[in-house]
C-alpha cells in the first residue's frame, strides 16, 4: 500500500498566498446568531490593559522538524510535555489501533481551527502521541510536504484518521475527522461537522477568534456538536490566553473555564486535549442493528479504484462486497474495499454504526457518490436518508476561453477530468465573437473558481482567458417570466425586463479597531447596507454589512487584508435575491459592440467602470490608420468615451542598393502581429487587450 | 475552392520556355558605346514577361558597392570603411591602399561572377552606392567600370549613377567621371542647415554643399539628384521648407528625400528614440512628408516613388529595376544581388568578404539561383516593392503569375482603404475609379491597377503593405 500517498490527499484549500480567501457559510439562517446577540452587550470597556493585541505580528509558521527555543516569558507552565516513556506507551496502544471497541468507548471529533493558528500540527502531534504514526515518519512526511505547500499556495491535510487512545486503562478509538480548511466549500464542512459528535475549537492565543472560525463554530453548534475550547501557541511571546478565552466566552458563548492551554508544536497539552475528547464528547449511539446509513463527508476520484468514499455509519454495519446504494444519486455498486483511515487506507473485514471509514466500489465519478449523500444496503434500504443533503450550487460564474483555439477539445478534457472529482464544478460550451470557443463555468465561490483555473493551467497546460466572474441574476420579465442569466451578453433586452435581482450576502468582518473605519469605507463603496457594529474587545470589533455578491467577486478579499494591513477577517454567507438597479454596461470599438466586454453593474457605478475600461482600451488596442472612439455604453446612450488617435506616418525607408529582405522581414512581422489579433469591424485588438481588460473588470467591479 | 483551383492551372500554363529576343551584342572590350535594343522593344519584352518569370531574366543593371567615407554619419548602419579626416582624396597621385586593394577585390569579384546563360545582355544601368563612392579616384573607377563592361558588356545609353558627397570631389573629378560614362549624380547634400549637418555628424557643411552643386551645374551634368533627410534632430519645419525651397532652386532632374529611420547601433539609435524630442513628433514627421510632397509637386517634379520625386524623363532607371522586381548584380562589400529569384547578401565585414570572393574565384560559393521560388514569397515582393511606386501594382500581371484568389484577397483587405483614400484604384487609363468598379472591371478582366495615394497612403505604407502580406500567407 502507498502509505506516503495515501497518508496525504492533497486538497486544495485557501493558503496565504491566494488572493482571495473567504469562506462562504451555505446556511441562510444560522441558529447560532443567538449567540452574536447576545455579544452586543460587550459595549462596555473591560479594564484590563491589552498588552497591543494587534500589534502582535503573526509569527511565521515554524517548520514540523525545526527546534525553537522555548519562550519563557508567557507564565504558563508547560503541561505534560510528552516523555519518550509516553510516547513508547502510546506506539504501543497505537499498533492496535484496528481492533474493535464497543461503540461507548468510540469519540468522533473534528477540529476547527482559522488558518494558521495551528490545526494541522496539532493534528500532527495527536497522531504522534496515539502512536498512529511513528515520530520519524511523521517529521519527515511533514518536511516532504512542506515545499509542495509553500509551491502550491495549498494546504495539505490528512482526511480522518482513527486513533487508540489508552483512558483508565480502557483502550477508546478515537476518530479524527478533518473539515476542509476553509472555503467556499462550507457545506463540505458542515456534513463534516454532521459526522462528528464534538470539535476542538483551536484558537491562537495570541491572535483570537477570527471571522472563519466564528462561522464554522456556528455550524458545530447547529450539528449540536460538543465544542472543547483550545488555546494554541501558548509557548509564544504574544499569548495572551486569558484575554483570548474571555473573547470566546463573549463571541462564542462558549463556556472557557475548562478551555485548554497548548502548544501543539512543543508537545505542551496533548494528553489534556485527548482525554477531555474521551471525557467530554458523548460517544455514538449504538444503532449496528439498524439498516446502514452511513454519511459521505468526503470523496474523491482515484484515477485506479474509481471514486474513494469517506463516511461515518450512522445505523448498521457495513462490509467488504456488500451491494451498496447511494440513496440521492439512486445508483449502486458492489463495496470492493472497505477499511478505515489511519491516516493511510487500512481495510478491515467490517465497519460498525459509529465508526468511520472508506470504501471504494469502482465508482466512475464524484457525481454518483456526493458529500453528504447517505449509503444504504441495495437489499435491506434505510427508510430514510441522513438529513441535510444538498446538490451543489454554483454561485460564482465566468467563460474560461484557450487562448489558442486549437486547445479548446483539451480543456473540455480538461473540465471533464476534474468534474470527476468535483461534483460542484459546472460547465457548459460557450461562443465569444471575440474569443471564440470556450465555457462558461460554474464555481462555489471565488476561491473554487480559483483554483480550477489554477489547475487547468499547471495541471493540463492551459492558457486560458477568463473573463470577469459574474453572479447569476434572476431577471423578471415583462411578460411575466423569471430568467436566470449569469451571461451579460445572454442578457434580455431592456424592453422586455421588468427588473433584475441579484444575489446578496451577509458579510461579518472581524478587525482590530484602527480599521473600522477603512473596512467600512470598502463595504460601503461596494454598495454595503450596514447593519451591525459590535465590540468583541476593547480592541477588535465586528462589522456586519448586507452586500451584493456581484461586489465580492472581485478584489474584496484582498482590499479587506490589504486595508488592515492584514488583520482583518471576513465570512460571508448568501442570504438571498434583492432587487437591484442594474443595468448592461457595453463597449463599443470604432461603433461596433465588443461582446465580451459587456458586463452587468449597479447604475451608480457604470461611469466609473465606463471610464476605467475605455480609459484602458486605449492604452492597449494599437493605433490604427483612422481616429478609433472607443466607448463605453447603456443601451444606446455612450456614458464615457476615449478616441484613439490615427497613425500619421508608417512608412518604409529606402531600399538601399535593393537590399529589401531587412524591410521585408519587418514588415513580415507586422503582418503576423495583425494575425494575432481580432478584428472588431475594421479595428484590430489584440488579445492582450481583452485579457487586460478583463482582469481590470476583475479589479475595478 | 473554386479561386484556388484554378491557380494552380494558370500557374502551369505558363510557358517554361519563354522565347526571349536576343538582347546582346557582341561585346566590344572598353566600348561603352554599344547600342542597345530600341527602348519600345524592350518594354514590349517586359510586360509580356511573367511577374513568375520576371527574376530568370539575365540581369542587366549592377549595383556597385563603395564603401569608404571618411567618418561615419550617426544615423548611418551601412557597412562602410571610415577613412578618417586626414585622407586626401583628391590627391591622385597617391591612392590609399585601402581604396585601390578594395577597388582590386571589386574587380576581381565581377570576373569571377557566374554567368548563367552564354549570352548575357549588356548592362543598362550601374549604380555606384556607398560609402562615399566620389571618394575613389575616378582612376579606380574606370577599372570597375572596365571589370564590368568586359564581363557584361555595356549598352551605350546605359545609365551610370553615382553617390557624390559635397566636399569630396571638384570639377576635375567631376569632368573625368562624366568621361567614364558617369551620367546621373545622387548628391548627398540631406540639408542646407549648417547645425543640422553638424548634429548628423556630415563630414561637410552647407558651404560645400553649394560648391558641388555649382560643380556638377557647371560640369553639365544633366540628370542629377539631390538627396535630402526629413525628421533629423532640432529640424524645424521652416528648416525643411527651406531646405526643398533651396533644393527647387539648385534645378536638379531628380530629388530623394529619406525620412530618417533611427536604426538600432548607430549613434541616433543610441540617442534617440522616434518621435520624441529632439526628434520632430510622429505628427510633425507626417506633416514633413506632405510638406516635401506638395513642394515638389508644384515645382514640377513627379512623385514616381515613395521617397523619389523627379522631372518628366528622369526617373531613375537602376532603382526601377528593383521597383519592378527585376533582376540585378551587386558587387563589393555587404551588397545584395537579386538573380534567379535569389537574394544574396555579401558579408559586410571586409575581411570575410574577402574571403568570399576568393571563394567564389575558387567556384566553391554560389550567389544565385536556379529560378525555382515560392511564389507566395514572389508575390509579397512584388507587392511590396510595386506598392512603392505611383505606377502602382499592376493587377493584370499579378492575377496572370498569382492566380485570381490572391488577387481578389489583396482587393478584398484594401476594399475599406479605397473607402478611405489610402489605396487608389486606377482603370486602364489611369482613372481613378472606385472599389466596386475596381473589382468589377477585375472581373471582367479588364486591366485595372492599385497604388497608394500621395501622401496619405504613401504614408502609411508599411501598415498598407502588411495588410497585403497577411491576405497573401494568411
Amino acid at each position: 500500500m502507498a502509505a506516503t500517498a495515501d497518508f496525504c490527499r492533497i486538497k486544495l484549500a485557501l493558503s496565504e498566498s491566494s488572493p482571495s480567501r473567504c469562506s462562504h457559510a451555505a446556511n441562510f439562517t444560522r441558529p447560532g446568531f443567538f449567540s452574536l446577540n447576545k455579544t452586543e452587550l460587550q459595549f462596555h470597556r473591560r479594564n484590563y490593559l491589552s498588552t497591543g493585541e494587534a500589534d502582535v505580528l503573526r509569527h511565521k509558521r515554524r517548520r514540523g522538524l525545526r527546534a525553537c527555543c522555548q519562550a519563557a516569558g508567557t507564565g504558563v507552565q508547560p503541561k505534560n510535555a510528552p516523555s519518550d516513556k509516553d510516547l513508547e506507551l502510546a506506539a504501543r496502544a497505537g499498533k492496535d489501533r484496528l481492533l474493535k471497541v464497543p461503540s461507548s468507548r468510540i469519540r468522533n471529533f473534528s477540529i476547527i481551527a482559522h488558518i494558521d493558528h495551528g490545526k494541522s500540527t496539532l493534528a500532527d502531534k495527536l497522531l504522534q502521541m496515539t502512536g498512529t504514526v511513528e515520530s520519524r515518519e511523521m517529521k519527515e512526511q511533514f518536511l516532504d510536504n512542506m515545499d509542495l505547500e509553500r509551491e502550491r499556495g495549498i494546504t495539505i491535510k490528512l482526511q480522518a484518521a482513527r486513533m487508540r487512545f489508552m483512558y483508565n486503562n480502557e483502550p477508546y478509538c478515537l476518530n479524527l475527522i478533518d473539515t476542509p480548511g476553509h472555503v467556499d466549500f462550507s457545506y463540505e464542512v458542515s456534513r463534516s461537522l454532521a459526522a462528528c459528535e464534538g470539535a476542538l475549537l483551536v484558537v491562537d492565543a495570541s491572535q483570537g477568534v477570527e471571522a472563519q472560525t466564528l462561522a464554522n463554530v456556528y455550524l458545530a453548534l447547529e450539528n449540536n456538536l460538543e465544542i472543547i475550547p483550545v488555546l494554541n501557541k501558548i509557548d509564544l511571546p504574544g499569548a495572551e490566553p486569558e484575554r483570548v478565552c474571555r473573547e470566546i466566552e463573549e463571541v462564542v458563548g462558549l463556556d472557557c473555564s475548562d478551555a485548554i492551554y497548548c502548544s501543539a508544536k512543543e508537545g505542551i497539552g496533548i494528553n489534556e486535549i485527548l482525554s477531555a475528547i474521551v471525557q467530554k464528547i458523548p460517544p455514538p449511539q449504538d444503532t449496528a442493528e439498524r439498516p446502514l446509513r452511513a454519511l459521505i463527508f468526503d470523496s474523491y476520484y482515484d484515477a485506479y479504484r474509481g471514486v474513494i468514499v469517506y463516511f461515518r455509519l450512522i445505523d448498521g454495519t457495513i462490509k467488504k462486497g456488500d451491494r451498496i446504494l447511494f440513496m440521492a444519486s439512486g445508483k449502486d455498486y458492489y463495496a470492493d474495499e472497505v477499511g478505515v483511515l489511519s491516516p493511510n487506507q487500512l481495510q478491515v473485514d467490517q465497519l460498525y454504526a459509529g465508526e468511520v471509514g472508506y470504501l471504494s466500489a469502482s465508482i466512475r465519478s464524484v457525481a454518483d457518490a456526493r458529500v453528504g449523500d447517505t449509503i444504504t444496503h441495495y437489499s435491506r434500504k434505510a427508510e430514510e436518508s441522513l438529513p441535510g443533503y444538498k446538490e451543489a450550487t454554483p454561485m460564482v460564474f465566468c467563460g474560461l476561453f484557450p487562448i489558442d483555439a486549437d486547445q479548446f477539445h483539451e480543456l473540455r478534457d480538461a473540465l471533464e477530468k476534474l468534474q470527476l472529482n468535483d461534483a460542484a464544478l459546472k460547465f457548459e460550451p460557450e461562443t465569444s465573437s471575440a474569443m471564440g470557443f470556450g465555457f462558461r463555468c460554474g464555481f462555489l465561490g471565488l476561491l473554487h473558481m480559483e483554483i480550477v483555473q489554477e489547475r487547468l493551467e499547471r495541471e493540463y497546460n492551459l492558457s486560458l482567458i477568463t473573463t470577469a466572474p459574474s453572479v447569476v441574476y434572476k431577471v423578471n420579465c415583462v411578460n411575466g417570466d423569471t430568467v436566470e442569466c449569469s451571461n451579460p451578453s445572454l442578457l434580455p433586452e431592456p424592453g422586455s425586463r421588468r427588473s433584475i435581482e441579484e444575489p446578496f450576502v451577509k458579510i461579518e468582518m472581524l478587525t482590530p479597531k484602527d480599521y473600522i473605519g477603512a473596512l467600512m469605507e470598502l463595504a460601503q463603496d461596494r454598495r454595503g447596507d450596514f447593519k451591525e457594529i459590535k465590540f468583541i474587545t476593547e480592541n477588535r470589533a465586528s462589522i456586519i454589512y448586507e452586500l451584493p455578491l456581484a461586489e465580492m467577486v472581485g478584489d474584496f478579499f484582498d482590499q479587506l487584508k490589504s486595508r488592515s494591513k492584514g488583520y482583518a477577517s471576513m465570512e460571508y454567507s448568501v442570504i438571498g435575491y434583492k432587487e437591484s438597479d442594474l443595468i448592461k454596461l457595453d463597449i463599443q470599438i470604432n461603433g461596433d459592440p465588443v461582446e465580451p466586454l459587456s458586463t452587468i453593474v449597479h447604475k451608480d457605478k457604470a461611469y466609473a467602470i465606463g471610464r476605467a475600461l475605455t480609459q484602458k482600451l486605449k492604452e492597449l488596442i494599437p493605433r490604427q490608420m483612422f481616429k478609433v472612439p472607443i466607448q463605453a455604453c447603456i443601451g444606446s446612450k455612450v456614458i464615457a468615451s476615449e478616441a484613439l488617435s490615427a497613425i500619421r506616418k508608417d512608412v518604409l525607408a529606402k531600399c538601399y542598393g535593393g537590399d529589401i529582405t531587412r524591410k521585408k522581414k519587418l514588415l513580415r512581422k507586422q503582418a503576423e502581429g495583425k494575425k494575432r489579433m481580432k478584428a472588431i469591424g475594421r479595428v484590430d485588438v489584440p488579445q492582450e487587450a481583452f485579457m487586460a481588460v478583463l482582469k481590470l473588470e476583475k479589479e475595478v467591479l | 475552392m473554386l479561386l484556388k483551383s484554378s491557380f494552380t492551372p494558370l500557374f502551369i500554363a505558363i510557358p517554361t520556355k519563354h522565347k526571349l529576343p536576343n538582347l546582346s551584342l557582341p561585346t566590344v572590350s572598353k566600348s561603352f558605346t554599344q547600342q542597345c535594343p530600341p527602348t519600345v522593344r524592350q518594354n514590349a519584352t517586359l510586360n509580356t514577361t511573367s511577374l513568375l518569370l520576371l527574376h530568370k531574366l539575365p540581369p542587366t543593371s549592377a549595383y556597385v558597392h563603395l564603401p569608404f567615407c571618411r567618418k561615419r554619419c550617426h544615423y548611418c548602419d551601412f557597412p562602410i570603411i571610415a577613412l578618417g579626416s586626414s585622407s586626401s582624396t583628391l590627391n591622385k597621385n597617391n591612392d590609399d591602399p585601402r581604396i585601390s586593394n578594395y577597388v582590386e577585390t571589386l574587380c576581381r569579384e565581377i570576373k569571377a561572377t557566374n554567368l548563367n546563360s552564354s549570352n548575357n545582355p549588356p548592362l543598362k544601368t550601374v549604380f555606384f552606392g556607398g560609402g562615399t563612392p566620389s571618394l575613389v579616384p575616378p582612376r579606380l573607377i574606370s577599372s570597375v567600370l572596365d571589370a564590368l563592361s568586359s564581363k557584361f558588356g555595356m549598352c551605350g545609353n546605359a545609365e551610370i549613377s553615382m553617390e557624390m558627397d559635397p566636399g569630396t570631389f571638384d570639377a576635375v573629378a567631376m569632368k573625368q567621371l562624366m568621361n567614364l560614362g558617369v551620367n546621373r549624380v545622387s548628391l548627398g547634400v540631406q540639408a542646407f542647415q549648417h547645425e543640422l549637418l553638424k548634429a548628423c555628424g556630415r563630414a561637410h557643411g552647407v558651404h560645400e554643399v553649394y560648391e558641388a552643386v555649382e560643380i556638377v551645374k557647371s560640369c553639365g551634368v544633366e540628370n542629377w539628384s539631390v538627396d535630402l533627410i526629413s525628421s533629423l534632430p532640432h529640424q524645424t519645419p521652416s528648416m525643411w521648407e527651406e531646405s526643398l525651397q533651396l533644393t527647387v532652386r539648385a534645378q536638379p532632374t531628380h530629388v530623394s528625400v529619406y525620412d530618417l529611420q533611427v536604426e538600432q547601433d548607430t549613434k541616433f539609435g543610441v540617442l534617440y528614440s522616434p518621435g520624441e524630442f529632439p526628434l520632430p513628433s510622429e505628427n510633425q514627421s507626417a506633416e514633413f512628408y506632405r510638406t516635401a510632397s506638395r513642394t515638389l509637386r508644384d515645382a514640377g517634379y513627379d512623385h514616381y516613388e515613395i521617397s523619389s520625386y523627379s522631372k518628366s524623363g528622369y526617373r531613375c532607371k537602376h532603382n526601377t529595376t528593383y521597383w519592378k522586381n527585376k533582376p540585378f548584380y551587386a558587387f563589393g562589400l555587404g551588397s545584395a544581388s537579386y538573380i534567379g529569384g535569389v537574394r544574396f547578401s555579401r558579408p559586410r565585414r571586409l575581411k570575410e568578404y574577402m574571403d568570399y570572393v576568393q571563394n567564389l574565384e575558387n567556384g566553391v560559393v554560389k550567389c544565385t539561383g536556379d529560378g525555382i521560388i515560392d511564389s507566395k514569397d514572389l508575390a509579397t515582393d512584388v507587392v511590396m516593392l510595386s506598392l512603392r511606386t505611383a505606377d502602382g501594382l499592376d493587377m493584370k500581371y499579378f492575377r496572370e503569375a498569382f492566380g485570381d484568389s490572391l488577387m481578389f484577397s489583396i482587393c478584398e483587405v484594401y476594399r475599406s482603404h479605397v473607402e478611405s483614400g489610402h489605396i487608389i484604384c486606377l482603370d486602364e487609363q489611369g482613372r481613378n475609379v472606385s472599389a466596386n468598379e475596381f473589382i468589377s472591371l477585375l472581373s471582367d478582366e479588364k486591366v485595372g491597377y492599385i497604388r497608394l495615394s500621395d501622401p496619405d497612403g504613401f504614408l502609411l505604407s508599411n501598415e498598407l503593405i502588411s495588410l497585403a502580406f497577411g491576405a497573401i500567407a494568411p
